[in-house]
């Protein structure tokens, strides 16, 4: 260490000393305030108006190519689309025909319970932006931000079913964790049973796990998981999966159920992001209040 | 080779956007995990070179700017480079009169202590990241380190 320290360096290194350490307490004291305070909204979201033009750069030669892709779309491609898209609006008018009356039957069944309905009153439209984020974790940045009503903690549709939801916002953009990352956890529903359980990532995009299911639980390949409201984050009803594989293993309590998003988490342009009303304060982790599953049945003997 | 040259500030902040455009162009999924810190790099080679251009405020800012651009909690990029390019510049003058292959022995040091403070930070609050692949980051550092040091050299060295 001292063999080539000259005088010069001798001293430089003494203020290197002491300003590194200046820095790294600062960078300290704002991770504890982010992560135990969350009171640095403020500052990312001027933070992140100094990278938008970065990430406005990378992305708009991505978005650009799309542009000219679709301008320069044939006369018999926009039929052939044109008339996909008529019959799917049909088949899609058919199937909601009877959607208001169902709703307004299902709203006097629940009697004087307040509906979640009024959550999904004014969802927003975002694109994805062409940026990679980080390439461990399963995530998007979306051009929509806090200037447009985004806030931390709400929903993330796709048109397939639940997507994730926003975990950080900056002024233009928002930061989307997506369902199959390995900090995620969203409360669902068995749609055939009614059964309540939560789903977590598995950080493999598109691949969900619920670990807590007993194996008595009634679950089968082909399920379908639609998120149960519980927790607050996620609106009611809407579909996040598919079961794709049981294994019961007797000798534990607990099944292994692997389930797939119904949202395309790999090719979705589009989002839409639920601008609910602000709700009481959630706790880091929202998923993590809601219960713990209850046993499906009593458990028979074996 | 001895004196910490003066060094136009733009270059050094050009060369530290061009990092961290490249460190957020969309890249497929097998070859994203395999992305070098472009920005940490460039910032470990104006600390070794040119300390007083940037010094530990670029290394700050930029580690600032890598945790508003991945989203992650504020402070956790900064901390890992600030402490680490601090590391460099006070081991600088040695590692100038390294070989190319000794110097890069020596960023792979530096990119395994930041990759850990960050392995460390992102446990501590509460989103660890046990992917094996991000131990790779230093090896890829390392690989591609005589490429940043040509590439950079051209700034400041005509």
């Amino acid at each position: 260490m001292v063999a080539f320290r000259s005088h010069d360096t001798a001293g430089r290194s003494s203020g290197l000393l002491l300003r590194s350490v200046l820095y790294a307490l600062l960078a300290l004291g704002l991770i504890v305030l982010d992560k135990r305070y969350d009171q640095l909204s403020k500052i990312r979201r001027a933070l992140s108006v100094v990278v938008y033009p970065l990430e406005l750069g990378v992305a708009s030669p991505f978005r650009g190519w799309a542009w000219l892709r679709r301008s320069v779309t044939t006369r018999d491609t926009l039929r052939a689309e044109n008339a996909r898209l008529r019959a799917q609006l049909l088949d899609e008018r058919f199937r909601s025909q009877r959607y208001a009356a169902l709703e307004a039957e299902n709203a006097e069944l629940r009697g004087l319970r307040t509906s979640t309905a009024g959550a999904e009153a004014h969802p927003l439209v975002a694109d994805i932006m062409d940026v990679d984020v980080d390439a461990f974790r399963e995530r998007v940045l979306v051009d929509k931000g806090a200037a447009d009503g985004v806030r931390v903690g709400q929903a993330v549709l796709d048109a397939h079913g639940v997507y994730g939801q926003v975990e950080s916002v900056g002024e233009h953009t928002g930061d989307v964790l997506m369902l199959s990352d390995a900090t995620s956890a969203i409360p669902v529903m068995i749609n055939r049973t009614g059964l309540r359980t939560i789903a977590v990532g598995t950080g493999d995009l598109g691949h969900l796990k619920l670990p807590y299911l007993p194996t008595t639980a009634d679950v089968v390949k082909g399920d379908l998981l639609v998120t149960s409201g519980l927790g607050g984050t996620y609106p009611e009803g809407y579909p996040v999966g598919t079961v794709v594989s049981v294994k019961i293993d007797t000798v534990r309590s607990l099944a292994d159920v692997e389930a797939r998003t119904a949202a395309n988490l790999a090719s979705s342009r589009e989002l839409l992001i639920v601008r609910s009303k602000p709700r009481p304060p959630a706790p880091a982790l929202p998923a993590a209040r809601a219960p713990r599953p209850k046993p499906a049945a009593p458990a028979k003997s074996r | 080779m001895n004196r910490d040259r003066p060094v136009p500030r733009m270059s050094v902040l050009l060369s530290a956007l061009v990092a961290l455009t490249l460190a957020i162009v969309p890249l497929p999924d097998v070859i994203d995990r395999l992305r070098p810190d472009f920005l940490v790099l460039v910032v470990y080679y104006w600390s070794i070179e040119a300390p007083s251009a940037g010094g530990l405020t670029l290394a700050f800012a930029a580690g600032l700017a890598i945790d508003v651009v991945r989203g992650v909690v504020l402070g956790e990029h900064a901390l890992a480079l600030t402490l680490t390019a601090a590391w460099a510049m006070h081991l600088r003058l040695r590692i100038r009169v390294f070989t190319v292959a000794k110097q890069a022995l020596t960023i792979f040091g530096l990119l395994a202590i930041y990759q850990f403070i960050l392995f460390w930070v992102d446990g501590a609050t509460g989103y660890p990241v046990t992917d094996w692949s991000r131990w790779l980051g230093p090896f890829i550092g390392a690989a591609i380190w005589p490429l940043v040091v040509a590439t950079l050299r051209r700034l400041h060295e005509r």
